[in-house]
């Protein structure tokens, strides 16, 4: 059995490799990543370790700027993600925000019953479990719970959207210069991200209505 | 882009390109990954066990996978401004506790980087409006080590120290939380690490917190083993 020690060596050696092979693609690479950071894109998405956005977006260091919590949520008295869009919408102006949920989310899974998970976490996921309940009759409908899942995961990815678009640097940015604010599901099984049309169509952003 | 000159319908086509340019790599990711394991999409559908939890700054320049080289799968990840763990926070102490208890991941690594804006933010006096509470914390680093840190005469050498303190305050805030302490006291894991990454070579700095010692150094005020 590998020990605990083994586990961190594997993340060093990761890491010198990713160093030296940066370095040998671009000698500039790190020069150019010490100046600093105009990343274009703000990425909320899940902590889960099957979702790594710069990895699924094959996106490079300094492209995307992220935030990860449990089930990407966006929720209207969190400071923590409150402080994160701040920065990246009035500080570093990005120009869009993206909240991307995804299938076999555990958050979106246990937010279909009311199991005990712990204070911290059920306090978390409340509003995500109000999702469910307000939305039971057509979660009733669907064939399985990892239908239902992925529809909880979409109600709350545009959720987060409506929470989001209240946020006083989004509502300046997106009337100031276009922000624009997207919902993206990723499909676990397939490793593909699709983009939830009407999150953008309903507000009326408008440059990706469905075709 | 240019500035005045853009016509809107540019900049519209340049947005368009920027969105789509994230589906097409995306697209091309996946495809890449179907042909070297065929089977590597549905082992994930499976289920994750990472090994590892990241408290890592939302900072473009440093996706965590990428800069230690692991797969999807191997770390459960929270990113936020200048990787802060607050204990009044629900959002971080959701991740820690599902990571801790459900996932039961065997490290706990809080990485911070040397050219950090929030850091920097966090050093200059000013209003900062919705971001003062959250940047608050950082200057409460700053306090606890003032000493330390006013010896200090040259300013990129205190920022470069401050970074590094403020790694060292976040990890001992995780390990005050009932999560570690209680499953550290059961199980001999999760391990604590504090580590700084550098732009200028790639590089993780370790700075080699003494987990053990750190532990019982908190838990003679924030000893939370008891149930």
């Amino acid at each position: 059995m590998p020990t605990l020690a083994d586990a961190i060596e594997r993340l060093v050696a990761g890491n010198r490799e990713y160093a030296q092979r940066a370095a040998e693609a671009d000698p500039n690479a790190f020069v150019e990543l010490s100046k600093g950071q105009a990343p274009e894109v703000l990425w909320i998405g899940c902590a889960d370790s099957r979702v790594p956005e710069t990895t699924v977006c094959h996106c490079k260091p300094g492209d995307l700027f992220v935030h990860r919590n449990i089930a990407n949520c966006v929720h209207a008295d969190d400071l923590n993600a409150a402080s994160v869009v701040e920065y990246a919408v009035a500080h570093l102006k990005v120009k869009k925000v993206v909240v991307c949920g995804h299938t076999k989310c555990g958050g979106a899974n246990a937010a279909l019953g009311d199991a005990d998970l712990g204070q911290t976490l059920n306090t978390w996921l409340h509003p995500v479990r109000e999702l469910r309940r307000k939305h039971k009759a057509e979660l009733d409908r669907l064939p399985d719970d990892d239908a239902r899942a992925v529809r909880v995961a979409e109600l709350n990815v545009q959720q987060s959207i409506d929470v989001l678009k209240q946020h006083p640097a989004v509502k300046k940015a997106a009337t100031d210069r276009g922000l624009t604010v997207h919902g993206m599901i990723y499909d676990l099984g397939a490793g593909h991200l699709r983009l939830l049309e009407e999150s953008g169509r309903k507000k009326g952003n408008g440059l990706w209505s469905p075709t | 882009m240019s500035g005045n000159t853009e016509e809107p319908k540019d900049l519209r086509k340049y947005l368009q390109q920027s969105h789509d340019r994230i589906f097409d790599n995306n697209r091309k990711w996946a495809e890449e990954q179907k042909a070297k394991h065929p089977e590597f999409f549905t082992k994930l559908s499976a289920g994750q066990s990472p090994e590892y939890l990241w408290i890592g700054c939302s900072d473009s320049r440093m996706p965590a996978e990428a800069i230690t080289g692991l797969e999807p799968g191997e770390m459960f990840i929270h990113r936020n401004i200048a990787n802060l763990v607050c204990n009044t926070d629900l959002n971080v102490m959701s991740v820690v506790n599902y990571a801790v208890r459900h996932l039961k991941v065997k490290h706990i690594v809080v990485c911070g980087h040397y050219g950090c804006g929030g850091v920097k933010a966090a050093m200059t006096p000013q209003d900062l409006g919705l971001l003062n509470p959250w940047l608050r914390n950082i200057r409460d680093v700053y306090r606890l080590h003032e000493a330390e840190l006013d010896k200090i005469t040259e300013e990129d050498k205190r920022y470069d120290r401050l970074v590094e303190l403020n790694v060292v305050e976040q990890a001992r805030n995780i390990i005050k939380t009932a999560a570690v302490q209680q499953s550290y006291a059961k199980n001999q894991f999760p391990i604590v690490h504090g580590w700084v990454f550098g732009f200028h070579d790639g590089l993780l700095k370790d700075l080699e917190i003494d987990f053990e010692g750190q532990l019982k150094s908190i838990q003679k005020i924030y000893n939370l083993t008891m149930v």
